[in-house]
């Protein structure tokens, strides 16, 4: 036997290197569920970095109103046409909406908003569910149960109108909104930070750790935190996708700030628009369903590439 | 059966009564005045006082938990304090609604989603299975009340005149009378419960309709329902297709399987009658699962074909402030989950006989 003790804390799953990054990537890139999710979203996070550029109007504000040229007062009709427009009525593409704002110009900044509110929301949900399951599945017992329990009570609520209770409960804005939709996503990363904490809780080399002195805030960041990451990035791209929807949802039931630029809000405003004026409810729908789509598909080719064990 | 049938029936009990007291807590907790929210510009502290008091809204909280368990015990789930009916009449004049619209959506999920992750598993990799798992995708993907809107504009606007036009909205065409069975059948005087009962069935017209034989008017009703019911069954079809088809190619692959084809039976034989049983499971747990879902849908649906169901009216008692209302309406969501998680164990047990012997 010459194993050394150093190769015994070698946890079997590497932490990434650029060698393996490559790998992954590549593994991904194999995937056609996440090439097509990648397409998708690299269309609205190229609108959301450059909509100063490609929207013509702002999208907020007294200044998104459009007026009639040389007439501040006057609000201007909006014209749809490809071949040019009377000079007093300004050329859009989706229309205006009932505030005389261009529905393409706050549908390219729509994608600013939803892509911050997907990433923040489930940023906030991971770190504290993960800090949940860890103390859970570390401490084990009592402590666990009652977690667990509270995190079980959470889900046993019909998810959006949780998040509308403690919305009422906060106060109606975008960024409660996030905060009742993070909270309500909580029990599902705390779920797969146990689950994978009790997975490597026991193995050999987190004993070996444990036994040459490593202190448990180590432990869990150096040997079981590498182990955690693929279930919890998969997890958090498809959790980007339901929080981008749920968050939508509220601001379409009118539980954000009133003239937001978001998505749902848009389609909330203006959804009796659908028999007259179609373009300005559906454009912002379609684009709401196009990203949702593209991080439920990343999320499916994430797993597909990094968990063999679950392709077929 | 019968011993499991029970045990699982006493097992709800304390969760019930954790419900009941959760819902209770959370609805003092939304912070706001229930008197101001009601009354609005009338409400003074004269007036406050005398409306808190006939609310009970002065008494002590432990002592409000008290009077409710007391009153629930009596059945009887209290006045709402902005509408000033009571929350039982509130719930048989608004529930049905939500729960034929439930039910369709549930119908056409399954008859739908089952069939799609059949098809894909069993023509794995093949055009089929592909579409399905796009369609599923998409199914999961747009928001209820984008394809609700795109619903209404596809067959109340463009299809309007057609013979694929459907109404976009409300539930029946205007002025239709909606007669409640307890009167259509002569019996006026009945009262109790045997009445709320039959005013509930009444309240879910297509059944109204359906059981006097008005055909027509069923027609349209139903006509009325079709495009919520779909916009509402989109997330349960597709998440019940994709679970159908991992599950189903999960048991394809087992051992028992492959002995079964290898006696010379029918491929569709194998399906049907070995794999089929087995891998049906977690396509049931996620059915009952669905109830959540389908909540949450109908604030939107609702909201979107201008339909006042639970959804719409729990969502303005929130809003509103209406305690009596939001704990009457969450203590019958949560009794529906209970039941349908009693479906799903009652279900286990027919499907797997192993489940119903530990």
């Amino acid at each position: 036997m010459t194993t050394s003790s150093a190769s015994l804390v070698e946890p079997p799953v590497r932490i990434a290197t650029p060698g393996r990054l490559r790998e992954t990537l590549r593994a991904l890139l194999g995937q056609r569920s996440a090439v097509v999710g990648l397409a998708i979203l690299g269309v609205f996070v190229f609108s959301a970095l450059f909509a100063n550029f490609i929207a013509p109007y702002p999208a907020e504000g007294s200044a998104a109103q459009l007026v009639r040229p040389g007439e501040p007062g006057r609000r201007a009709e909006s014209c749809i046409h490809i071949l040019g427009c009377p000079a007093d009525r300004p050329e859009t593409i989706f229309g205006t909406d009932g505030n005389s704002r261009d529905v393409f110009s706050r549908v390219v900044f729509g994608a600013r908003l939803s892509l911050i509110i997907g990433f923040a929301t489930v940023g906030v949900a991971i770190i504290i569910g993960t800090t949940i399951g860890a103390i859970a599945g570390f401490a084990g017992g009592f402590v666990d149960n009652l977690l667990m329990r509270l995190m079980d009570v959470v889900l046993a609520f019909p998810a959006l109108l949780l998040a509308i209770v403690i919305v009422t409960m906060i106060g109606q804005s975008l960024l409660n909104a996030m905060m009742a939709i993070a909270i309500v996503a909580i029990p599902v990363y705390a779920r797969v930070m146990r689950a994978s904490v009790l997975s490597v809780k026991e193995q050999d080399f987190v004993t070996a750790a444990r036994a040459l002195g490593e202190s448990p805030r180590g432990i869990l960041s150096r040997r079981i935190m590498p182990n955690a990451l693929t279930p919890l990035i998969v997890t958090g791209t498809l959790g980007i996708a339901s929080a981008v929807l749920d968050v939508a949802a509220l601001s379409f039931l009118g539980l954000t700030q009133i003239g937001l630029a978001e998505w749902g809000a848009m389609i909330g405003s203006e959804f009796n628009g659908i028999f007259s004026r179609p373009l300005i409810v559906l454009a912002p729908g379609f684009a709401l369903t196009l990203t949702v789509l593209g991080f439920n598909l990343l999320g499916d080719g994430l797993r597909d590439a990094l968990d063999p064990r679950l392709s077929r | 059966m019968t011993r499991f049938l029970v045990r699982r029936l006493l097992l709800t009990i304390p969760v019930m009564i954790g419900i009941v007291f959760l819902v209770f807590v959370l609805a003092r907790v939304i912070p706001g005045d229930p008197c101001r929210a009601a009354l609005g510009e009338r409400a003074n502290d004269t007036i406050c006082n005398a409306f808190n008091e006939r609310h009970g809204l002065n008494e002590p909280i432990p002592v409000q938990f008290a009077l409710y368990l007391q009153d629930l015990a009596h059945g009887d789930l209290g006045f709402s304090i902005r509408q000033g009916r009571p929350v039982s009449e509130l719930l048989i004049e608004r529930l049905p609604l939500t729960v034929e619209l439930g039910l369709y959506a549930l119908l056409i999920a399954v008859v739908i989603g089952i069939p799609l992750g059949l098809l894909s598993a069993i023509r794995r990799n093949s055009i089929i299975d592909v579409l399905t798992m796009l369609v599923a995708n998409l199914g999961v993907s747009i928001p209820v009340f984008v394809l609700g809107l795109l619903l209404q504009f596809i067959f109340a606007v463009i299809l309007r005149d057609t013979f694929f036009g459907l109404p976009p909205s409300g539930r029946t065409v205007a002025g239709a009378p909606v007669v409640p069975l307890a009167v259509a059948w002569g019996l006026d005087g009945l009262g109790g419960p045997l009445r709320g009962l039959l005013d509930f069935v009444s309240n879910m017209y297509t059944v109204n309709y359906l059981v006097r034989f008005e055909w027509e008017r069923f027609i349209d009703a139903a006509r009325h329902m079709i495009l919520p019911a779909v916009a509402l069954s989109t997330i349960p079809m597709a998440i019940i297709a994709r679970i159908t088809r991992s599950s189903l190619v999960d048991v394809l692959g087992l051992d028992y399987v492959r002995t079964a084809r290898a006696k010379g039976l029918a491929g569709a034989m194998v399906v049907r009658r070995h794999a089929m049983r087995n891998a049906m499971l977690p396509v049931v747990t996620i059915i009952g699962l669905q109830l959540g879902a389908l909540l949450s849908g109908a604030v939107l649906t609702e909201t979107i074909f201008n339909l006042t169901g639970l959804g719409r009216t729990l969502y303005e008692a929130i809003i509103g402030r209406d305690y009596i209302v939001i704990q009457g309406f969450t203590l019958i969501v949560a009794i529906g989950y209970v039941v349908a998680n009693l479906l799903v164990d009652v279900s286990y047990a027919v499907l797997d006989p192993r489940i119903r012997l530990s």
